[in-house]
């Protein structure tokens, strides 16, 4: 099947006007997130724990989190409108375009990824101002695997938008892929306290097994190791990520096409 | 008398009836509660210094689940402009002094509808419960719930974007949460910055945090000695929000003033 780059660089400068036109929301929810990491974070870190949490500074600690906390929110924005599309049937249009399904899938996976990446950058930026600054290699790295995790959140997010009808269903569902992601994740605190927990059995092992896998706790981790030197940088981070975002990618990919060719 | 609180009592029903009709909005907030305690308050307990700290999360999370809830009027409110209810609401035999007070009651009374089964939950989980402090602290929420409610109709009537309405409402609520002692003591907010705590201190999430720890009874959490301060607090921030919201909504929906 033949892919044309421009009909897919259209599609992706179409949800990028879309996306600037929500510039005083991002205004918004940068603020919300830097408040998170100036107010939160910053009073965590006085009550901290050092020795049963296994880390010196909350506010160093968190800072790589928020920056991946900021990537998903943005990339799973894509799905609201994809619903949105759907539901006053805007796709039929989408459909008339002179291009083929597959280019129309691809860009919208894609634009949803590349926002997701440019909302995330001035939270990356803070994050390398208070905690460190990355070498080169190690940032061109960075910046990889968080655009293959933006990429992988749009296309869960496409997954959810178009196999929900209503967007009070896409929202509920969203909202309990945030939470079970997040929450067993390494974003807000470290991974050895959850496995800890787990072993103690206060914790349920799925649960603990997910927050191992979740490519949320890799991109965060991997950003910390480069950082602040711990947790040790593993392959199986990248990979993670890699597995996540190629099983997100194409299903989403087929559930948009399959999707809005329904009548 | 019986007549104007009969119509009173009808605006209020029908907010009740309106809300419950977000029946995954209903869902979704409870999941987030729940999660937020047996996953993040259970981790996060083991992650700080302060002994009993999941208690001490459990019921300052149930004071930011009634606050966020009750905050959700201002939407409806956004949702009526845009669909034309007002002024249906507006051709009613209901004066605008009721309509109002009655959507304040009603945004407020519905939160505390929904919160109060998890804010049960949370007890239980919590694990004890004085009766009579509880009574007093049950009291101030419901104040609490009413000035939020008012709130969030004096900020939708003057804020006339939706969008805008949303970016205040989340920013607003990313301060007025996070500058608060819903989720850590004052002290530490104070050491950690002395600004943050002065804000913290003025807070009215503040005052309804410190007095459902209070009425809880359980002494490791109860960060008050007296009361009275935070119970003062929160009925000037009702009385503020639930009259001078009245004053606004009622001068801004004539003459097509919310569109």
């Amino acid at each position: 099947m033949k892919v044309s780059n421009s009909a897919i660089l259209n599609i992706v400068e179409y949800d990028f006007r879309n996306f600037l036109r929500y510039k005083w929301w991002l205004v918004g929810l940068i603020s919300m997130n830097l408040a998170d990491l100036f107010i939160m974070a910053l009073v965590y870190n006085k009550m901290l724990n050092v020795q049963a949490a296994g880390i010196t500074n909350y506010f160093n600690f968190f800072a790589p989190g928020l920056a991946v906390t900021g990537l998903f929110a943005s990339a799973f924005m894509i799905g609201r409108e994809i619903n949105m599309e759907r539901r006053r049937e805007v796709h039929h249009y989408m459909l008339s375009l002179p291009m083929t399904r597959l280019e129309l899938a691809v860009g919208r996976v894609l634009s949803g990824g590349l926002r997701g990446i440019i909302y995330m950058s001035p939270l990356l930026l803070t994050c390398f101002a208070f905690v460190g600054v990355p070498s080169f290699p190690q940032l061109l790295l960075i910046v990889a695997v968080l655009f293959l995790l933006a990429i992988g959140i749009s296309g869960l997010s496409i997954a959810i938008a178009v196999s929900t009808s209503s967007l009070e269903k896409f929202i509920t569902a969203r909202g309990v892929v945030y939470y079970a992601l997040f929450f067993c994740s390494s974003v807000f605190y470290p991974l050895s306290l959850i496995q800890q927990l787990g072993q103690e059995g206060k914790f349920p092992m799925p649960l603990v097994v997910l927050a191992e896998i979740n490519p949320l706790s890799s991109a965060s981790d991997m950003i910390r190791a480069f950082l602040l030197g711990t947790p040790t940088f593993s392959v199986n981070m990248i990979l993670s990520v890699i597995i996540f975002s190629a099983v997100f990618t194409f299903s989403a990919a087929f559930a948009y096409i399959k999707i809005i060719e329904r009548k | 008398m019986t007549l104007l609180t009969n119509k009173l009592f009808l605006v209020v029903e029908r907010d009740i009836r309106l809300f419950f009709q977000y029946k995954f909005l209903i869902i979704m907030r409870s999941i987030w509660f729940v999660s937020q305690i047996v996953l993040f308050g259970l981790i996060a307990s083991r992650m700080v210094n302060i002994s009993d700290y999941f208690q001490y999360y459990v019921a300052g999370l149930s004071v930011m689940m009634l606050y966020s809830t009750a905050l959700f009027i201002g939407f409806d409110i956004y949702e009526e402009a845009e669909h034309g209810v007002f002024e249906y609401l507006l051709s009613l035999p209901v004066s605008r002094r009721q309509l109002v007070l009655g959507r304040s009651i009603g945004g407020g009374l519905r939160a505390f509808i929904y919160v109060g089964p998890l804010i049960f939950v949370a007890l239980y989980v919590i694990g004890a419960v004085n009766p009579l402090n509880f009574l007093i602290a049950f009291f101030s929420l419901f104040l609490f719930a009413f000035g939020v409610s008012g709130m969030s109709i004096t900020i939708a009537v003057i804020i006339k974007s939706s969008d805008r309405f949303d970016i205040l409402m989340g920013v607003l609520d990313a301060l007025i949460v996070r500058l608060s002692t819903a989720m850590y003591p004052l002290a530490v907010v104070q050491q950690a910055n002395p600004v943050y705590g002065g804000l913290t201190q003025f807070n009215p999430v503040s005052f309804a945090s410190d007095l459902f720890r209070w009425g809880t009874g359980i002494e490791a959490i109860i960060s008050l000695s007296n009361p009275l301060a935070p119970l003062l607090g929160i009925i000037a921030f009702f009385s503020f929000f639930t009259f001078v919201g009245i004053i606004i909504y009622d001068k801004r929906i004539e003459g097509g003033g919310w569109q």
